[in-house]
């Protein structure tokens, strides 16, 4: 994948964070690719997680195991859940 | 019998929201047109505290939300016939299509959640009740915030909130011509009080012979007679007679 769509994806992915949970008065450009999303980052909590990886399964068919002990890690910034969704997506097309 | 101060009022519907709106609505009451979407903005909050508010926690949280100090703990009364009917129906034809079900709205799809928004947004940590009744919800919140009165609070705060239930509900809901939420802070009446605020009301429970009941839902109708200053009307549901007096 090279720059451009990686950085679309990332995007993507934070405009469909916004939508999600709907964070009205936010834009894709509010939440930067570095930012921790939960915690002390934006604030997002464990029921934005479960909402989070529902509407990412749902928008890039993909799936995420619910005992996925990396999941925390992908689910860290905008950044790692782009690379995430992009190596599953290139998984899924072996 | 039930004698309460009112210290103080908040309404929302669609295209109702000052108290300017509200005045010249009662003077000729009429259905609101209600979109569905249309939706109080709580700009109060900021955006991550408000993502979880649904429409009828919107119209509860704006109404209520000036009634209260900064300071001050309240006790708080919800009233609701219906709930959230549209949060719902939209789990419900989830489940039917056999999609999974939103974490934000079935945890949320209990009869107190508002109540419990209200509490983590403003610090409430006092008593809180949630109620669903018949028509004459608005009478049994009332009641509940009395209560609290009597067993020792100077204040509470009740709101009761409808919202224009889906169409598929619509067979089976008569009472909610178009959203709204009516919230009314109650103060105990108090005889050496020397400079007395607000109206007193009273409000009295008889057996109904055989009236028609309200045609505006009986929170609507309480406020438009607050505001065209009447002393005196009734609302009938069923058995139940529930007499309103202004006494000053």
């Amino acid at each position: 994948m090279n720059a451009s769509t990686h950085a679309a994806l990332e995007q993507e992915i934070a405009q469909l964070i916004i939508d999600t949970l709907n964070l009205e008065d936010l834009q894709a450009a509010d939440i930067p690719p570095q930012q921790p999303l939960f915690g002390e980052g934006l604030g997002l909590d464990s029921v934005d997680a479960l909402e989070l990886a529902l509407a990412l399964q749902k928008r890039y068919d993909i799936r995420i195991a619910s005992d996925d002990r990396d999941a925390r890690r992908h689910f860290a910034t905008v950044a790692s859940l782009a690379a995430f969704v992009a190596s599953q997506q290139a998984a899924c097309a072996h | 019998m039930i004698a309460f101060r009112l210290e103080g009022w908040r309404a929302w519907a669609p295209g109702l929201e000052s108290a300017d709106d509200w005045q010249t609505w009662a003077q000729s009451p009429r259905v609101m047109p209600d979109d569905a979407q249309t939706q109080p903005s709580c700009a109060f909050l900021p955006p991550l505290p408000r993502r979880r508010l649904s429409r009828l926690a919107r119209m509860t949280l704006e109404t209520a939300w000036p009634l209260c100090g900064e300071d001050e703990q309240l006790p708080f009364v919800f009233g609701s016939r219906h709930g959230e009917t549209s949060q719902t129906l939209t789990l419900l034809s989830d489940i039917v299509e056999r999609q999974p079900l939103s974490p934000t709205r079935f945890g949320l799809s209990v009869h107190n959640a508002i109540a419990g928004q209200w509490s983590i947004l403003r610090g409430q940590r006092g008593e809180s009740s949630a109620i669903a009744g018949e028509a004459d919800t608005f009478e049994h919140a009332v009641l509940e915030a009395a209560l609290q009165l009597d067993a020792g609070a100077s204040s509470a705060l009740m709101v009761v909130a409808e919202e224009l239930p889906p169409p598929t509900y619509a067979p089976w809901i008569a009472d909610v011509p178009f959203s709204y939420a009516v919230a009314l802070r109650l103060g105990k009446l108090d005889a050496t009080m020397e400079t007395p605020t607000g109206d007193h009301w009273q409000l009295r429970l008889d057996r109904a012979r055989g009236d028609s009941p309200c045609a505006l839902p009986h929170a609507l109708n309480f406020l438009r007679a607050l505001l065209t200053h009447e002393t005196a009307f009734e609302h009938t549901w069923k058995t139940r007679r529930w007499n309103w007096q202004r006494t000053r």
